[in-house]
Protein backbone atom coordinates (compact mmCIF):
# COMPACT_ATOMS: atom_id res chain seq x y z
CA UNK A 1 0.00 0.00 0.00
CA UNK A 2 3.06 2.28 1.21
CA UNK A 3 4.08 1.65 -2.69
CA UNK A 4 1.85 2.46 -4.43
CA UNK A 5 1.59 5.76 -2.66
CA UNK A 6 4.74 6.49 -3.09
CA UNK A 7 4.36 5.61 -6.53
CA UNK A 8 1.48 7.38 -7.04
CA UNK A 9 2.89 10.45 -5.55
CA UNK A 10 6.31 10.30 -7.93
CA UNK A 11 3.86 10.33 -10.68
CA UNK A 12 2.17 13.77 -9.92
CA UNK A 13 4.23 16.91 -10.35
CA UNK A 14 3.99 17.25 -6.07
CA UNK A 15 7.74 15.39 -5.73
CA UNK A 16 9.43 17.66 -8.26
CA UNK A 17 8.14 20.78 -7.17
CA UNK A 18 8.83 19.84 -3.52
CA UNK A 19 12.22 18.82 -4.19
CA UNK A 20 12.75 21.93 -6.41
CA UNK A 21 13.52 24.14 -3.40
CA UNK A 22 10.31 26.75 -4.41
CA UNK A 23 11.90 27.51 -7.46
CA UNK A 24 9.10 26.17 -9.50
CA UNK A 25 6.67 28.70 -6.98
CA UNK A 26 8.69 31.33 -7.82
CA UNK A 27 7.95 30.81 -11.52
CA UNK A 28 4.30 29.99 -10.82
CA UNK A 29 4.03 33.39 -8.80
CA UNK A 30 5.47 35.18 -11.74
CA UNK A 31 2.75 33.60 -14.20
CA UNK A 32 -0.25 34.30 -12.00
CA UNK A 33 1.29 38.01 -11.92
CA UNK A 34 1.49 38.42 -15.36
CA UNK A 35 -2.33 36.59 -15.53
CA UNK A 36 -3.41 39.48 -13.21
CA UNK A 37 -1.93 41.86 -15.04
CA UNK A 38 -3.05 41.02 -18.63
CA UNK A 39 -6.35 39.71 -16.74
CA UNK A 40 -7.50 42.67 -13.94
CA UNK A 41 -4.91 45.61 -15.55
CA UNK A 42 -5.51 44.85 -18.80
CA UNK A 43 -2.14 45.61 -19.34
CA UNK A 44 -1.65 44.24 -23.65
CA UNK A 45 -3.54 41.77 -22.50
CA UNK A 46 -3.42 40.13 -26.01
CA UNK A 47 0.22 39.17 -25.12
CA UNK A 48 0.55 38.96 -21.72
CA UNK A 49 -1.59 36.36 -21.24
CA UNK A 50 -0.36 33.91 -23.72
CA UNK A 51 2.60 34.16 -22.82
CA UNK A 52 1.70 34.39 -18.54
CA UNK A 53 0.06 30.88 -19.71
CA UNK A 54 2.83 29.66 -21.96
CA UNK A 55 5.01 30.42 -18.44
CA UNK A 56 2.55 28.41 -16.26
CA UNK A 57 2.19 25.25 -18.34
CA UNK A 58 6.06 25.07 -18.83
CA UNK A 59 6.87 24.59 -15.55
CA UNK A 60 4.71 21.70 -14.22
CA UNK A 61 7.57 18.68 -13.88
CA UNK A 62 6.73 16.04 -16.38
CA UNK A 63 4.50 17.90 -18.43
CA UNK A 64 6.80 18.62 -21.33
CA UNK A 65 6.27 21.43 -22.27
CA UNK A 66 8.85 23.75 -21.98
CA UNK A 67 11.25 24.79 -24.46
CA UNK A 68 15.20 23.58 -23.80
CA UNK A 69 17.85 25.77 -25.37
CA UNK A 70 19.98 24.21 -27.84
CA UNK A 71 23.75 24.87 -27.11
CA UNK A 72 26.12 26.00 -29.80
CA UNK A 73 26.23 22.31 -31.33
CA UNK A 74 22.69 22.06 -31.08
CA UNK A 75 23.58 19.54 -28.22
CA UNK A 76 20.26 19.34 -25.68
CA UNK A 77 19.93 19.07 -22.17
CA UNK A 78 18.06 18.72 -19.09
CA UNK A 79 18.27 20.37 -15.99
CA UNK A 80 20.10 17.20 -14.60
CA UNK A 81 22.15 17.65 -17.45
CA UNK A 82 21.41 14.56 -19.52
CA UNK A 83 21.37 14.63 -22.66
CA UNK A 84 18.14 14.51 -24.40
CA UNK A 85 19.00 15.43 -28.70
CA UNK A 86 22.60 15.21 -29.38
CA UNK A 87 22.09 17.77 -32.60
CA UNK A 88 18.56 19.67 -32.90
CA UNK A 89 19.57 20.75 -36.50
CA UNK A 90 19.51 17.29 -37.66
CA UNK A 91 16.42 16.70 -36.28
CA UNK A 92 13.11 16.65 -38.38
CA UNK A 93 10.31 18.42 -36.88
CA UNK A 94 8.15 15.04 -35.96
CA UNK A 95 11.19 13.89 -34.44
CA UNK A 96 11.22 17.05 -32.52
CA UNK A 97 7.42 17.34 -31.49
CA UNK A 98 7.90 13.32 -30.44
CA UNK A 99 11.52 13.41 -28.46
CA UNK A 100 10.55 17.31 -27.14
CA UNK A 101 7.12 17.68 -27.08
CA UNK A 102 4.53 19.98 -28.70
CA UNK A 103 5.86 23.06 -27.26
CA UNK A 104 9.53 22.51 -28.67
CA UNK A 105 8.29 21.54 -31.95
CA UNK A 106 6.55 24.86 -32.16
CA UNK A 107 9.19 26.98 -31.10
CA UNK A 108 11.82 25.18 -33.27
CA UNK A 109 9.28 25.67 -36.17
CA UNK A 110 7.89 29.40 -35.89
CA UNK A 111 10.27 30.89 -33.33
CA UNK A 112 13.59 29.43 -33.87
CA UNK A 113 13.28 30.09 -37.48
CA UNK A 114 12.85 33.89 -37.27
CA UNK A 115 9.12 33.08 -38.94
CA UNK A 116 6.81 34.82 -36.40
CA UNK A 117 8.08 38.16 -35.63
CA UNK A 118 7.93 39.36 -39.49
CA UNK A 119 4.62 37.91 -39.56
CA UNK A 120 3.60 39.75 -36.79
CA UNK A 121 5.03 43.10 -38.18
CA UNK A 122 3.13 42.35 -41.23
CA UNK A 123 -0.13 42.60 -39.00
CA UNK A 124 1.11 45.43 -37.27
CA UNK A 125 2.03 47.44 -40.24
CA UNK A 126 -1.55 46.53 -41.59
CA UNK A 127 -3.00 48.22 -38.46
CA UNK A 128 -0.64 51.45 -38.72
CA UNK A 129 -1.49 54.69 -40.58
CA UNK A 130 1.15 56.74 -41.23
CA UNK A 131 -1.30 59.60 -41.98
CA UNK A 132 -0.19 61.19 -38.43
CA UNK A 133 3.13 60.95 -39.42
CA UNK A 134 2.89 62.16 -42.53
CA UNK A 135 1.08 65.68 -41.93
CA UNK A 136 3.82 65.82 -39.12
CA UNK A 137 7.06 64.92 -41.19
CA UNK A 138 9.42 67.00 -39.31
CA UNK A 139 8.31 65.61 -35.98
CA UNK A 140 9.60 61.80 -37.18
CA UNK A 141 13.24 62.79 -36.38
CA UNK A 142 12.36 62.03 -32.58
CA UNK A 143 11.75 58.54 -33.09
CA UNK A 144 15.78 58.20 -34.34
CA UNK A 145 16.92 60.30 -31.07
CA UNK A 146 14.48 57.92 -29.07
CA UNK A 147 16.90 54.98 -30.20
CA UNK A 148 19.46 55.93 -27.81
CA UNK A 149 18.46 53.76 -25.16
CA UNK A 150 19.57 51.04 -26.92
CA UNK A 151 23.17 51.95 -27.89
CA UNK A 152 23.69 53.23 -24.52
CA UNK A 153 22.62 50.15 -22.77
CA UNK A 154 24.82 47.92 -25.47
CA UNK A 155 27.63 49.90 -23.83
CA UNK A 156 26.95 49.69 -20.30
CA UNK A 157 26.29 46.00 -20.66
CA UNK A 158 30.14 45.28 -22.52
CA UNK A 159 31.18 47.53 -20.03
CA UNK A 160 29.95 45.91 -16.64
CA UNK A 161 31.62 42.24 -18.48
CA UNK A 162 29.00 40.71 -17.96
CA UNK A 163 27.61 40.18 -21.22
CA UNK A 164 29.84 39.80 -24.36
CA UNK A 165 28.49 42.70 -27.11
CA UNK A 166 26.06 39.92 -29.06
CA UNK A 167 24.23 39.50 -25.42
CA UNK A 168 24.73 43.19 -25.02
CA UNK A 169 23.13 44.31 -28.04
CA UNK A 170 20.00 41.78 -27.64
CA UNK A 171 19.91 43.53 -24.19
CA UNK A 172 19.36 46.83 -25.27
CA UNK A 173 17.22 46.46 -28.28
CA UNK A 174 14.44 46.38 -25.58
CA UNK A 175 15.08 49.74 -25.37
CA UNK A 176 13.31 50.28 -28.67
CA UNK A 177 10.19 49.20 -27.20
CA UNK A 178 9.14 46.85 -29.42
CA UNK A 179 8.23 42.85 -28.99
CA UNK A 180 8.69 41.79 -32.56
CA UNK A 181 12.09 43.56 -33.05
CA UNK A 182 13.67 42.52 -29.61
CA UNK A 183 12.78 38.59 -30.00
CA UNK A 184 13.76 38.93 -34.06
CA UNK A 185 17.57 40.73 -32.55
CA UNK A 186 17.73 38.08 -30.05
CA UNK A 187 16.79 35.24 -32.32
CA UNK A 188 19.08 35.93 -34.22
CA UNK A 189 22.14 37.48 -31.96
CA UNK A 190 21.60 35.34 -28.79
CA UNK A 191 19.21 33.00 -28.62
CA UNK A 192 20.12 31.59 -25.24
CA UNK A 193 18.78 34.87 -23.97
CA UNK A 194 15.34 34.84 -25.76
CA UNK A 195 13.03 34.03 -22.77
CA UNK A 196 14.04 37.07 -20.30
CA UNK A 197 14.67 39.55 -22.95
CA UNK A 198 11.16 38.91 -24.61
CA UNK A 199 9.92 38.93 -20.92
CA UNK A 200 11.29 41.92 -19.89
CA UNK A 201 10.79 43.81 -23.52
CA UNK A 202 6.65 42.83 -23.19
CA UNK A 203 6.59 43.47 -19.34
CA UNK A 204 8.06 47.17 -20.00
CA UNK A 205 5.47 47.71 -23.19
CA UNK A 206 3.13 46.87 -20.21
CA UNK A 207 4.11 49.21 -18.18
CA UNK A 208 4.57 51.99 -20.78
CA UNK A 209 1.43 54.04 -18.64
CA UNK A 210 3.74 54.06 -15.35
CA UNK A 211 7.33 54.19 -17.06
CA UNK A 212 6.62 57.47 -19.63
CA UNK A 213 4.98 59.54 -16.72
CA UNK A 214 7.46 58.64 -14.49
CA UNK A 215 10.33 60.01 -16.85
CA UNK A 216 8.09 62.85 -17.61
CA UNK A 217 8.26 63.42 -14.30
CA UNK A 218 11.99 63.62 -13.75
CA UNK A 219 12.77 65.40 -17.01
CA UNK A 220 10.03 68.11 -17.92
CA UNK A 221 9.01 71.10 -16.24
CA UNK A 222 5.25 72.16 -16.05
CA UNK A 223 5.90 74.89 -19.03
CA UNK A 224 7.25 72.58 -21.35
CA UNK A 225 4.41 70.21 -20.90
CA UNK A 226 1.63 72.92 -21.53
CA UNK A 227 3.05 73.76 -24.90
CA UNK A 228 -0.15 74.05 -26.86
CA UNK A 229 0.57 71.82 -30.40
CA UNK A 230 -2.50 73.17 -32.24
CA UNK A 231 -1.87 76.46 -31.50
CA UNK A 232 1.66 76.60 -32.17
CA UNK A 233 0.81 75.07 -35.52
CA UNK A 234 -1.61 78.31 -35.90
CA UNK A 235 1.28 80.35 -35.66
CA UNK A 236 3.69 78.94 -37.64
CA UNK A 237 1.45 76.94 -40.49
CA UNK A 238 2.97 73.52 -41.70
CA UNK A 239 4.26 73.70 -45.46
CA UNK A 240 2.99 70.59 -46.47
CA UNK A 241 -0.74 69.58 -46.52
CA UNK A 242 -1.34 66.53 -48.35
CA UNK A 243 -3.86 67.19 -51.60
CA UNK A 244 -4.26 63.86 -51.78
CA UNK A 245 -3.78 61.49 -48.87
CA UNK A 246 -4.77 58.28 -50.52
CA UNK A 247 -2.35 58.52 -53.41
CA UNK A 248 0.81 59.53 -50.51
CA UNK A 249 -0.65 56.95 -48.56
CA UNK A 250 0.19 54.03 -50.85
CA UNK A 251 2.98 55.42 -52.62
CA UNK A 252 4.91 56.13 -49.11
CA UNK A 253 5.27 52.31 -48.43
CA UNK A 254 6.82 51.11 -51.64
CA UNK A 255 9.13 54.13 -51.49
CA UNK A 256 10.32 53.38 -47.54
CA UNK A 257 10.63 49.53 -48.25
CA UNK A 258 12.85 50.22 -51.44
CA UNK A 259 15.10 52.77 -49.75
CA UNK A 260 15.75 51.14 -46.64
CA UNK A 261 16.07 47.44 -48.48
CA UNK A 262 18.96 49.80 -50.34
CA UNK A 263 20.53 51.23 -47.31
CA UNK A 264 20.32 48.64 -44.69
CA UNK A 265 19.06 45.25 -45.74
CA UNK A 266 19.49 43.05 -42.99
CA UNK A 267 16.24 45.37 -41.84
CA UNK A 268 14.29 44.24 -44.54
CA UNK A 269 12.91 41.51 -42.97
CA UNK A 270 11.25 43.82 -40.76
CA UNK A 271 10.27 46.96 -42.36
CA UNK A 272 9.27 44.80 -45.65
CA UNK A 273 6.80 43.02 -44.27
CA UNK A 274 5.75 46.36 -41.94
CA UNK A 275 4.98 48.13 -45.16
CA UNK A 276 3.55 45.25 -46.97
CA UNK A 277 0.72 44.90 -44.56
CA UNK A 278 0.41 48.76 -44.81
CA UNK A 279 0.59 48.88 -48.42
CA UNK A 280 -2.42 46.84 -47.86
CA UNK A 281 -4.48 48.42 -45.79
CA UNK A 282 -4.19 51.75 -47.89
CA UNK A 283 -5.03 49.94 -51.61
CA UNK A 284 -8.63 49.54 -49.79
CA UNK A 285 -11.21 47.54 -51.60
CA UNK A 286 -8.97 45.94 -53.89
CA UNK A 287 -6.88 44.18 -51.39
CA UNK A 288 -9.70 43.96 -48.47
CA UNK A 289 -9.59 40.33 -48.34
CA UNK A 290 -5.84 40.22 -47.71
CA UNK A 291 -5.86 43.09 -45.56
CA UNK A 292 -8.41 41.81 -43.28
CA UNK A 293 -6.33 38.01 -43.11
CA UNK A 294 -3.53 39.65 -41.93
CA UNK A 295 -4.65 41.81 -39.52
CA UNK A 296 -6.85 39.32 -38.19
CA UNK A 297 -6.46 36.09 -38.95
CA UNK A 298 -2.76 35.40 -39.25
CA UNK A 299 -1.91 38.07 -36.63
CA UNK A 300 -4.08 36.96 -34.42
CA UNK A 301 -2.79 33.11 -34.89
CA UNK A 302 0.82 34.87 -34.93
CA UNK A 303 -0.05 36.08 -31.47
CA UNK A 304 -1.00 33.48 -30.13
CA UNK A 305 2.03 30.88 -30.73
CA UNK A 306 4.48 33.93 -30.24
CA UNK A 307 3.30 34.48 -26.64
CA UNK A 308 2.65 30.71 -25.54
CA UNK A 309 6.41 29.73 -26.87
CA UNK A 310 8.25 32.77 -25.39
CA UNK A 311 6.32 31.85 -22.15
CA UNK A 312 7.26 28.63 -22.23
CA UNK A 313 10.81 29.46 -22.84
CA UNK A 314 10.51 30.49 -19.64
CA UNK A 315 11.60 27.23 -17.32
CA UNK A 316 13.08 27.20 -14.13
CA UNK A 317 16.68 26.29 -15.35
CA UNK A 318 16.75 29.57 -18.20
CA UNK A 319 14.99 31.91 -16.01
CA UNK A 320 16.10 31.84 -12.36
CA UNK A 321 19.24 33.49 -12.48
CA UNK A 322 21.64 36.13 -12.74
CA UNK A 323 21.86 37.03 -15.97
CA UNK A 324 17.74 37.24 -16.31
CA UNK A 325 18.14 39.84 -13.31
CA UNK A 326 20.87 41.98 -15.20
CA UNK A 327 18.64 41.79 -18.54
CA UNK A 328 15.46 43.01 -16.12
CA UNK A 329 17.60 45.63 -14.57
CA UNK A 330 19.27 46.52 -18.17
CA UNK A 331 16.03 46.71 -20.06
CA UNK A 332 14.65 49.02 -17.71
CA UNK A 333 17.63 51.51 -18.05
CA UNK A 334 17.27 51.20 -21.82
CA UNK A 335 14.14 52.37 -21.98
CA UNK A 336 13.85 54.71 -19.67
CA UNK A 337 16.88 56.18 -21.95
CA UNK A 338 15.07 55.97 -24.94
CA UNK A 339 12.16 58.26 -23.69
CA UNK A 340 14.18 60.56 -21.96
CA UNK A 341 16.52 60.90 -25.00
CA UNK A 342 13.68 61.87 -27.18
CA UNK A 343 12.57 63.67 -24.80
CA UNK A 344 15.70 66.13 -24.80
CA UNK A 345 15.94 65.76 -28.15
CA UNK A 346 13.05 68.02 -28.38
CA UNK A 347 14.24 70.29 -25.91
CA UNK A 348 17.75 71.33 -27.98
CA UNK A 349 15.04 71.47 -30.67
CA UNK A 350 13.39 74.11 -28.83
CA UNK A 351 16.49 76.07 -28.26
CA UNK A 352 16.77 76.77 -31.80
CA UNK A 353 13.64 76.62 -33.60
CA UNK A 354 10.73 79.72 -33.14
CA UNK A 355 8.17 77.07 -33.06
CA UNK A 356 8.42 74.98 -30.31
CA UNK A 357 7.20 71.42 -29.79
CA UNK A 358 5.96 69.45 -26.74
CA UNK A 359 8.35 67.30 -25.33
CA UNK A 360 5.48 64.89 -24.89
CA UNK A 361 6.46 64.35 -28.36
CA UNK A 362 9.99 63.15 -28.19
CA UNK A 363 9.02 60.83 -25.05
CA UNK A 364 6.77 59.06 -27.58
CA UNK A 365 9.52 58.26 -30.17
CA UNK A 366 9.75 54.66 -28.88
CA UNK A 367 7.92 52.45 -30.29
CA UNK A 368 4.71 50.68 -27.99
CA UNK A 369 2.49 51.92 -30.80
CA UNK A 370 0.19 53.16 -30.00
CA UNK A 371 0.00 52.82 -26.13
CA UNK A 372 2.76 55.29 -25.93
CA UNK A 373 0.58 58.16 -27.32
CA UNK A 374 -2.27 57.26 -25.75
CA UNK A 375 -0.34 57.69 -22.25
CA UNK A 376 1.27 61.23 -23.72
CA UNK A 377 -2.23 62.70 -24.40
CA UNK A 378 -3.39 62.11 -20.86
CA UNK A 379 -0.23 63.48 -19.66
CA UNK A 380 -0.90 66.46 -21.70
CA UNK A 381 -4.88 67.23 -21.12
CA UNK A 382 -4.14 66.68 -17.00
CA UNK A 383 -2.05 69.81 -17.10
CA UNK A 384 -4.35 71.30 -20.06
CA UNK A 385 -7.61 69.81 -20.70
CA UNK A 386 -7.60 71.33 -24.60
CA UNK A 387 -4.18 70.45 -25.19
CA UNK A 388 -4.55 66.83 -27.43
CA UNK A 389 -1.39 65.79 -28.58
CA UNK A 390 -2.18 62.18 -29.82
CA UNK A 391 -1.92 63.03 -33.54
CA UNK A 392 1.23 64.53 -33.54
CA UNK A 393 2.91 61.60 -30.67
CA UNK A 394 2.09 59.66 -33.43
CA UNK A 395 3.94 60.81 -35.72
CA UNK A 396 6.88 59.92 -33.40
CA UNK A 397 5.58 57.28 -32.52
CA UNK A 398 5.04 55.64 -35.72
CA UNK A 399 8.67 56.75 -37.10
CA UNK A 400 9.96 54.78 -33.39
CA UNK A 401 8.95 51.84 -35.58
CA UNK A 402 10.66 52.45 -38.04
CA UNK A 403 13.90 53.39 -36.00
CA UNK A 404 13.87 50.33 -34.02
CA UNK A 405 13.57 48.19 -37.03
CA UNK A 406 16.64 49.95 -38.57
CA UNK A 407 18.65 50.10 -35.24
CA UNK A 408 17.78 46.40 -34.83
CA UNK A 409 18.83 45.91 -38.78
CA UNK A 410 22.37 47.61 -37.81
CA UNK A 411 23.17 45.47 -34.94
CA UNK A 412 22.22 42.19 -36.82
CA UNK A 413 23.91 42.84 -39.93
CA UNK A 414 27.41 44.17 -37.77
CA UNK A 415 27.39 41.63 -35.21
CA UNK A 416 25.42 38.19 -36.49
CA UNK A 417 28.95 36.77 -38.31
CA UNK A 418 31.00 38.26 -35.19
CA UNK A 419 33.02 35.29 -33.92
CA UNK A 420 33.21 35.75 -29.89
CA UNK B 1 38.94 41.60 -24.21
CA UNK B 2 36.56 43.90 -22.61
CA UNK B 3 38.60 46.85 -23.94
CA UNK B 4 38.43 45.98 -27.49
CA UNK B 5 34.66 45.30 -26.82
CA UNK B 6 33.53 48.30 -25.30
CA UNK B 7 35.82 50.11 -28.37
CA UNK B 8 33.29 47.78 -30.64
CA UNK B 9 30.18 49.08 -28.22
CA UNK B 10 31.27 52.56 -29.43
CA UNK B 11 31.77 52.10 -32.54
CA UNK B 12 28.35 50.52 -32.87
CA UNK B 13 26.71 53.39 -31.16
CA UNK B 14 27.69 56.10 -33.34
CA UNK B 15 27.12 53.87 -36.65
CA UNK B 16 24.02 52.84 -34.96
CA UNK B 17 22.58 56.15 -34.26
CA UNK B 18 24.13 58.11 -37.43
CA UNK B 19 22.45 55.06 -39.42
CA UNK B 20 19.04 55.62 -37.67
CA UNK B 21 18.99 59.32 -37.67
CA UNK B 22 20.50 59.16 -41.68
CA UNK B 23 17.19 56.59 -42.44
CA UNK B 24 14.36 58.87 -41.05
CA UNK B 25 15.85 62.38 -42.14
CA UNK B 26 15.71 60.12 -46.08
CA UNK B 27 12.22 59.04 -44.92
CA UNK B 28 11.27 62.54 -43.77
CA UNK B 29 12.66 64.12 -47.15
CA UNK B 30 10.89 61.24 -49.05
CA UNK B 31 7.81 62.06 -47.76
CA UNK B 32 8.15 65.74 -48.62
CA UNK B 33 9.20 64.94 -52.00
CA UNK B 34 6.35 62.41 -52.53
CA UNK B 35 3.70 65.19 -50.63
CA UNK B 36 4.86 67.95 -53.58
CA UNK B 37 4.93 66.22 -56.50
CA UNK B 38 1.50 64.44 -55.47
CA UNK B 39 0.37 67.73 -54.47
CA UNK B 40 1.22 68.72 -58.05
CA UNK B 41 0.81 66.17 -60.19
CA UNK B 42 -2.41 64.26 -59.16
CA UNK B 43 -3.94 66.61 -56.75
CA UNK B 44 -7.61 64.90 -55.46
CA UNK B 45 -10.23 66.22 -57.51
CA UNK B 46 -12.44 68.28 -55.48
CA UNK B 47 -15.98 66.60 -55.78
CA UNK B 48 -18.59 69.85 -55.10
CA UNK B 49 -20.68 69.21 -51.86
CA UNK B 50 -24.36 69.00 -53.46
CA UNK B 51 -25.84 72.27 -52.23
CA UNK B 52 -28.39 71.98 -48.90
CA UNK B 53 -31.09 73.54 -50.95
CA UNK B 54 -31.44 70.87 -53.66
CA UNK B 55 -32.05 68.36 -51.09
CA UNK B 56 -34.13 70.70 -48.41
CA UNK B 57 -37.43 71.83 -50.72
CA UNK B 58 -38.02 75.40 -50.79
CA UNK B 59 -40.55 75.05 -48.03
CA UNK B 60 -37.69 73.36 -45.98
CA UNK B 61 -39.06 70.26 -47.39
CA UNK B 62 -36.58 66.68 -47.43
CA UNK B 63 -36.21 65.10 -50.81
CA UNK B 64 -37.71 62.04 -51.03
CA UNK B 65 -34.75 59.70 -51.73
CA UNK B 66 -32.87 61.79 -48.52
CA UNK B 67 -35.74 61.10 -46.54
CA UNK B 68 -35.67 56.92 -47.82
CA UNK B 69 -32.62 56.47 -46.85
CA UNK B 70 -32.86 58.28 -43.42
CA UNK B 71 -35.32 55.94 -42.68
CA UNK B 72 -33.90 52.81 -43.97
CA UNK B 73 -30.99 53.72 -41.41
CA UNK B 74 -33.03 54.19 -38.45
CA UNK B 75 -35.31 50.94 -39.70
CA UNK B 76 -31.72 49.29 -39.39
CA UNK B 77 -30.81 50.45 -36.38
CA UNK B 78 -33.14 50.15 -34.13
CA UNK B 79 -34.55 47.10 -35.75
CA UNK B 80 -37.35 48.40 -37.61
CA UNK B 81 -38.95 49.93 -34.16
CA UNK B 82 -38.21 53.46 -34.48
CA UNK B 83 -39.28 56.39 -37.06
CA UNK B 84 -38.00 59.90 -38.37
CA UNK B 85 -40.55 62.43 -36.71
CA UNK B 86 -38.84 65.36 -37.51
CA UNK B 87 -36.04 66.10 -39.65
CA UNK B 88 -33.75 69.56 -39.66
CA UNK B 89 -30.95 70.50 -41.19
CA UNK B 90 -27.91 71.52 -38.31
Amino acid sequence: MEEILTNLYQMTAFSDIIASNGTYLIMYVLAFVLLYLGIVKHFEPLLLIPIAFGVLIANFPGGDMGVYQADEAGCIRDAAGNVLAENIWEMSLPQIAHDLGLMNFLYYMLIKTGFLPPVIFMGVGALTDFGPMLRNLRLSIFGAAAQLGIFAVLLVAVGSGFFNIKEAAALGIIGGADGPTAIYTTIKLAPHLLAPIAIAAYSYMALVPVIIPLVVKLTCSEKELKINMKEQDKLFPPTNKMKNEKVIKIIFPIAVTTIVALLVPSAVSLIGMLMFGNLLKEIGSDTSRLFDTISNSIMNTATVFLGLCVGATMTVQAFLNWTTIGIVIGGFFAFGLSIASGITMVKITNLFSKKKINPLIGATGLSAVPMASRVCNEISTKYDPKNHVLNYCMSSNVSGVIGSAVAAGVLISFLQNLSL
Amino acid sequence: MITNDIFGALQLMVVGMLTVFCILLIVIGLGTLLIKLVNKYAPEEVVAKQPVSTLMGAAGQVDATVKAVIDATISQITGGKGTASKITKL
